[in-house]
């Protein structure tokens, strides 16, 4: 297609979005709905998601090195733990604190440890990581690095977490693909509705030597315009209340006392919305109107 | 230019519209097909256009096979034709001149020809001052000659007419089929689909007459009426 065509196709896709302006308002109205209770709910998931996160970093994942290692072998260790980009932080336990520790479990039983010293015990790790759900790997990494005793972690809560996250995501991936398939079809017999009246043009067009996608293409541009001012109208309405309510309930919260719950600040993921929305919004628009003038090319 | 052999055209429910058809144009010839509504005369043209396909026998419209085309080879072939209505077909929502420039357009000619060829064709038909016109302020024979204007703005090789003159008054109609006959002097062949005796009788070119699906006359110089030569 050359320059001088696609120049066409969108004056043509702009001057029927205009003629047909009804239609265009009702399509946009029914994309824009579909993509608020989608928004709805990505933010209800993103914020869950993003809450069990602070919740599952809270558990540490320790590791143990070889009793026999002194605190100079340890950090040899350390580095090698540093080097792996998914853990955070990395606190040291030497030896004595580690004891301290112990003397301080024991302080009612202080006779039952008072023949030992620190050196039976090991150097330890706590590591804090990025991302939990790479728990697994990591722990299987750490497994393998040279004097490395044990590694461990709160197993369970690890895996509720990611058992939570799975369907979470595997919900949001389905209710996204009905309401898409919703939003499509509501938008393709949408359009539809006027296509009687450009019947007339397309068989004009057809007896002059139009190919089909000639025909087409103006249709397309027209949906992804429906889909793309959708998307900014869904965004905007999206921002604007959620950003309301997350002030409100992060203030409160804070009243309350609880500190471990948050709603995310929109700034963090009104880029990820915009994107979401744009794309979702010129891809049911374009395959809206693509599946609405299908039937009329076959003939 | 056309030759159909042994043509058959069944409909899906059941209508047999034409039975047996062999059918010659050469290149640069001018027929009138003629017959009473009903008698087949569209569908031939839509077998030209290669809106219909042929149910037994073979057809060829300049050089291609109609039965073997491809469906995105369709648009292409079209090009090479042009094709008026009785009801013109007309985009309301174009002027005069954008409804012949859009023929150019979707063939993605250059900017520059379609300057060029726009004022020539509308120049032919005798509609140079109404090309910023709209199809709705114009009378039916002014709006038939933009219809022949976007025809031939691609100067194609063979003319298709399904009842051109059948909206028209008879004057009008004359002035169109002489129109016709001029686009046919400069080469292009051209085939018209009517009942309109009165232009077919001044005309006296070939007459192809169908009647129930079936040539049963084809005859050079001829009448709407067989015997009209005698009247």
């Amino acid at each position: 297609m050359t320059l001088r065509t696609a120049k066409y196709m969108i004056k043509e896709g702009v001057i029927n979005l205009h003629k047909n302006k009804l239609m265009s308002i009702a399509s946009i109205s029914i994309v824009t709905a579909s993509l608020l209770v989608f928004g709805i709910f990505l933010m209800i998931s993103l914020n869950i998601s993003s809450n069990m996160r602070m919740f599952g970093e809270q558990p540490e994942i320790v590791v143990f090195c070889q009793a026999e290692l002194n605190e100079e072998q340890a950090e040899a260790i350390e580095t090698e733990i540093k080097s792996n980009d998914v853990i955070s932080s990395v606190i040291m336990v030497t030896k004595a604190e580690y004891f301290e520790s112990v003397k301080e479990m024991f302080a009612e039983n202080e006779g039952l440890i008072s023949d030992l010293d620190e050196s039976f015990l090991p150097v330890k790790f706590n590591l804090m990581l990025k991302d939990f759900d790479q728990c697994e790997d990591v722990t299987n990494a750490l497994e393998e690095i040279d004097g490395v005793w044990d590694v461990q972690y709160p197993r369970k809560v690890v895996d509720f977490v990611q058992s939570i996250t799975y369907w979470l995501r595997f919900i949001s991936i389905l209710l996204i693909i009905v309401l898409m398939v919703i939003a499509i079809f509501i938008m393709e017999n949408t359009i539809k509705l006027t296509m009687n009246a450009r019947k007339e043009e397309i068989d004009i067009m057809k007896y002059i030597g139009a190919t089909d996608w000639f025909i087409r293409w103006p249709f397309i541009v027209e949906g992804i315009i429906i889909g793309f001012i959708s998307a900014v109208i869904a965004f905007l309405l999206v921002a604007y209340g959620y950003s309301t309510i997350e002030h409100r309930f992060n203030e409160d919260i804070i009243h309350i006392g609880v500190e471990f719950v948050r709603l995310t600040k929109i700034d963090d993921i009104s880029f990820l919305l915009v994107l979401l929305f744009l794309m979702m919004g010129t891809l049911v628009g374009s395959l809206g109107s693509y599946l609405s003038i299908r039937k009329y090319l076959e003939a | 230019m056309v030759e159909f052999k042994g043509v058959t055209k069944k409909y899906a429910n059941g209508t047999i519209a034409l039975r047996d058809i062999n059918l010659t144009v050469n290149e640069g010839g001018f027929v009138f097909v003629v017959g009473p509504s009903g008698s087949g005369k569209s569908t031939l043209i839509k077998l030209m256009l290669r809106e219909e396909v042929a149910s037994e026998g073979t057809t060829f419209v300049d050089g291609n096979d109609l039965l073997a085309m491809e469906k995105d080879e369709i648009p292409y072939f079209r090009r090479k034709l042009g094709v008026v209505f009785q009801d013109f077909r007309l985009l309301p929502k174009k002027t005069v001149y954008e409804n012949v420039a859009f023929a150019l357009e979707i063939t993605e000619s250059l900017p520059k020809e379609v300057r060029r060829k726009v004022p020539m064709a509308l120049g032919l038909v005798g509609l140079s001052r109404k090309a910023n016109s709209y199809p709705n302020q114009l009378s039916g024979g002014e709006q038939q000659r933009v219809s022949l204007a976007r025809a031939i703005v691609n100067d194609p090789v063979l003319l298709l007419a399904d009842e051109p003159t059948g909206n028209l008054d008879p004057e009008t109609s004359w002035e169109i089929i002489k129109l016709l006959e001029s686009i046919n002097l400069k080469g292009t062949t051209v085939i018209v689909a009517t009942h309109d005796n009165s232009v077919v009788d001044r005309m006296q070119k070939r007459v192809i007459e169908i009647g129930s699906g079936r040539i049963i006359r084809d005859q050079q110089k001829g009448f709407y009426n067989n015997d009209s030569s005698n009247s």
